[in-house]
């Protein structure tokens, strides 16, 4: 048998878990896991728009494991959300209300994270059912130059070891 | 470097009397005598309809690790990733 994973964004003062495994993840001004075009992210005359932070973690919802270890998460090295946008990531133990970032300080560019070097989120071990590890924490910038619309998608990869 | 060998099942780990570790895909048997085994398991494509499992098997003796998954087999000292 096997654990049974999913990677879920946290929202509200509760966290109130939806499950993105295999669903968008919309970066917007507003602190809700909806994929839609409401409250958008603007194109600023100067400076950047920042993006409320997304929180998300690893959830383990059933099956049968003995332990989980070494969690992590990584990009593919190469940022395909166009010019003047950017992704920023970084690990933090203890949720907190999603809130719109106004800093990059902390974050490290999201694209950074790969295979070779990915972002740690906790070394285990651990065990039975329910969140595990650290959040990863999200959030996105659109500079002066970027393009309006939807920018392309990109993805995560969620990784562990278990025996 | 990037490594991709493959989507498959998650492996099943047993452990005999005398502790050494056997792997399986259902298709494939690794079998380890010391050392450690374990899974080194991903979902690629997170936020996307199209996330995808992957499973590798994972033995390490001595500092040096097979990684299988499938028909694909690497062998390293290196940490690896799917």
């Amino acid at each position: 048998m096997a654990a049974t994973v999913q990677l879920v964004e946290k929202n509200g003062a509760g966290g109130t878990q939806t499950d993105k495994t295999s669903g968008n993840i919309r970066f917007k001004n507003a602190d809700n896991s909806t994929v839609d075009t409401s409250n958008p992210m603007v194109k600023p005359g100067a400076g950047v728009d920042y993006s409320f932070e997304k929180w998300l973690r690893m959830n383990v919802s059933g099956g049968t494991y003995t332990e989980i270890t070494n969690v992590k998460v990584y990009m593919d090295g190469a940022n395909g959300l166009g010019t003047g946008v950017t992704l920023y990531a970084k690990a933090v133990t203890a949720y907190a209300t999603p809130a719109e970032a106004t800093a990059t300080a902390g974050y490290a560019d999201a694209f950074t994270y790969t295979s070779g070097s990915p972002l740690t989120l906790g070394a285990g071990p651990y065990t039975s059912t329910g969140e595990k590890a650290d959040h990863c924490v999200m959030m996105l910038t659109v500079g002066t130059t970027a393009s309006g619309g939807i920018t392309p998608s990109e993805t995560l990869t969620l990784s562990w070891d278990e025996i | 470097m990037k490594y991709d060998i493959g989507m498959n099942k998650v492996h099943e780990i047993t452990t005999d009397a005398e502790g050494n570790h056997v792997g399986t895909d259902g298709d494939i048997t690794v079998s380890l005598v010391g050392g450690r085994m374990f899974k080194r398991r991903a979902i690629k494509g997170v936020g996307t309809e199209g996330a995808q499992e992957v499973c590798w098997l994972v033995c390490e003796l001595d500092g040096v690790r097979v990684y299988q998954s499938g028909r694909n087999v690497i062998v390293s000292r290196a940490d690896i990733n799917p």
